[in-house]
């Protein structure tokens, strides 16, 4: 019996969601098959060997699956960042079923991640580019747009996202045959611009990023969170392709130069911007630019081994963008308010386990020593003012951002409130509820102790861009 | 081949003004359709008429599951516009149509040699409105319009580029997913506009 792993990974996962919205009045059986359907698939992706044998049954793998005329590839190498899309993906379902998540998270969280892992094998693979508008397209009955505020956050998303599409397509016809023209051709540089401000679009690089915070702000913390993982790893996995395909680009000091630029504005804006915030979930949105910021720094490092940094730190933030929005949803059920720094005062002796959680994982997120991000964090940061200071000491201080952010957090979560003083203290934690969070905490400090021992074969996915292992 | 051609860029220019000046989803619903038709004449210069008519067909349907949505919204007509705000819009979209017309000439010998200038023309009419309707607009129903009208004139520009039976497709996938997404969304501001009288009574 023959089976392919687009079968696999792209269809099945549609036929899974088809279930979920069969299921949709039974909560809790849909719930256990979706995250059911995601963990077997990751696993599957981790260990898959080329042959099964079930018994008699032979079941032999192919790499490919014809689909009108064009194939859709998803080659060994890329089956571990598969397993981490699934992976994640299984793990924002097991959250699904905290007050306010959408019944539509469910399905269309699998079809998003299905039509992610699609757009990563489809050949030609500039095709790609209609398959995330797909995945966009998808996520809108996801996101609240239940107020006007929710609804122009909702459109601005989707008309950028839809105007970035056609940029990556024209330019992907433009770099058709580019590599054979003299360096000087201005078709390069047109490409490289065209290429450039698709990209800049689908990242939300300033100035296109007005719809992140506004997303945050306005949506469910689980919602918002896994997309904010899934897109941007999408959209950067996507790009390496070009680095792989196009030596131009490959070896253009130049381009790699502006990503720095782009990345360190991104990480000193979103830093100030997160800081100085007092919206709890619009200054996620704002710390996930700085996130975006520290992925471009790591590719214009490329040289330096920078795209193994970026790969590196793909588990590390989908574990700490997880808990951030466990715990906000949490505390946002609780307490059915606007989430700012003044509603929150005093509730760290309520609710203990919730409060560092939420405290935890915005540290995780911004490199604090001893959790997850920090040991990729610093390498890329002292490579980055090895080559160059200015752009070092820029990213270093906008990376303190989310650190001063957090600072405010935990005074304002220990500040005492009058009604405090006069009444006993009592915990309100379940169990139930911080028993993700103390895991999760525990696999965070694990993973900053012992750094890339958490899916530690997401970097053997470069086998899959050859071009890349060698840079210059 | 060249007077059809021609007919398909006049209708374009008429339909997108038409789209940007008025309101009233009956007279857009119209020129929508009118659009549709010329995106598929100049697509059919480069494609075969048998591959071309889905950009037609595709574009109908979108733009009739948004028409059906006004209609069962009931959506009454809005109040008479001022002549200033109608003249605005105009002179912004005969703005658009002159740059359009001063920049294709140079696009067309820069970045695309072998397309024919028509084509361009019409394309980037349509992609040029598209960006002035989203400066004006931030309500569901003039964005949603406005991005099926920038996806039509991409199309007509990357049909003369490419011929792929998987493009098509997934184009097709994208044009109907954002008339669902606009419906949702137009669905949903209903709900809420209803929901606020509701507290005001």
């Amino acid at each position: 019996m023959t089976l392919s792993t687009p079968v696999i990974w792209v269809i099945f996962p549609l036929v899974a969601a088809a279930i979920c919205i069969l299921l949709s009045g039974r909560p809790q059986l849909s719930l256990i098959i979706a995250s059911a359907i995601a963990f077997g698939l990751a696993v599957l992706a981790a260990f898959l060997p080329h042959e099964l044998s079930l018994g008699p049954l032979t079941i032999v793998l192919e790499e490919s699956l014809r689909f009108l005329g064009r194939r859709i590839t998803l080659v060994y190498a890329m089956l571990p960042l598969i397993a981490l899309l699934y992976a994640a993906t299984g793990l924002w379902l097991l959250s699904s079923n905290l007050p306010g998540v959408p019944k539509t998270f469910r399905p269309i969280s699998l079809v998003v991640t299905a039509a992610l892992t699609a757009a990563l094998g489809v050949e030609p693979f500039l095709y790609a580019a209609l398959l995330i508008e797909t995945m966009v397209l998808v996520s809108v009955p996801m996101l609240s747009s239940s107020t006007i505020e929710n609804r122009r956050a909702v459109l601005r998303f989707l008309s950028l996202m839809t105007l970035a599409m056609p940029f990556i397509l024209i330019a992907g016809w433009l770099l058709t045959g580019v590599d054979t023209l003299p360096p000087d051709s201005p078709l390069i540089a047109q490409s490289a611009i065209v290429l450039g401000l698709g990209f800049a679009i689908w990242l939300a690089v300033f100035p296109f990023h007005s719809w992140v915070p506004m997303i945050s702000q306005h949506s469910h913390p689980t919602v918002f969170s896994f997309l904010f993982f899934i897109l941007p790893t999408g959209v950067l996995v996507f790009g390496l392709n070009f680095f792989n395909r196009y030596g131009f680009l490959r070896t253009s000091e130049t381009l790699f130069n502006i990503i720095r630029l782009i990345g360190v504005l991104m990480i000193a804006y979103g830093g100030v911007s997160t800081a100085v915030q007092d919206h709890l979930k619009r200054a996620f949105g704002f710390s996930v630019l700085v996130e975006t910021g520290f992925s471009l720094l790591a590719i214009s490092s490329a040289s330096s081994g920078g795209i193994i940094w970026m790969l590196m730190m793909l588990p590390p933030r989908a574990l700490g963008y997880w808990l951030w929005g466990y715990t906000l949803a949490r505390l946002e059920s609780r307490y059915d308010m606007v989430l700012n720094l003044k509603a929150i005062q005093g509730q760290s002796l309520r609710f203990p386990f919730l409060s560092s959680g939420l405290i935890l994982a915005q540290f995780s997120i911004a490199g604090m020593p001893l959790l997850a991000s920090f040991p990729i964090k610093i390498a890329l940061l002292s490579q980055v003012l090895a080559e160059n200071m200015v752009s070092g000491l820029w990213s270093f201080f906008g990376g303190l951002g989310l650190f001063i952010f957090t600072i405010r957090l935990l005074l304002s979560f220990h500040q005492p409130i009058d009604i405090e003083i006069k009444q006993p203290w009592f915990l309100q934690d379940k169990f139930p509820h911080f028993l993700p969070i103390i895991l999760t905490v525990v696999i965070l400090i694990i993973s900053g102790l012992f750094p890339g021992k958490i899916f530690p074969s997401i970097i053997d996915i470069l086998a899959a861009f050859p071009q890349l292992q060698f840079l210059p | 081949m060249q007077t059809i051609s021609m007919l398909a860029l006049v209708t374009i220019v008429i339909a997108v003004l038409i789209v940007i000046i008025f309101k009233d989803w009956r007279v857009i619903a119209v020129a929508l359709g009118a659009q549709y038709l010329g995106a598929f004449a100049l697509v059919a210069l480069s494609w075969p008429v048998n591959l071309a008519i889905v950009k037609l067909i595709t574009g109908w349907m979108a733009s009739s599951v948004i028409a059906f949505t006004c209609l069962r919204q009931n959506r009454e007509r809005s109040q008479p516009e001022k002549a200033a705000s109608l003249f605005f819009r105009g002179l912004t979209g005969l703005l658009v149509i002159v740059l359009i017309f001063i920049l294709a000439p140079s696009m067309q010998e820069r970045i695309f040699p072998g397309v024919d200038l028509v084509i361009i023309q019409g394309g980037l009419m349509m992609m040029g409105m598209t960006l002035m309707q989203l400066g004006l607009n931030s309500e569901p129903y003039p964005v949603i319009i406005s991005l099926f009208t920038f996806l039509s004139g991409f199309e007509v520009i990357h049909a003369a580029l490419e011929l792929s039976t998987l493009l098509t497709g997934l184009f097709v996938v994208v044009n109907l997913g954002l008339s669902l997404a606009g419906v949702y969304l137009m669905v949903s501001a209903e709900e809420t506009s209803e929901s606020i009288q509701e507290e005001e009574l």
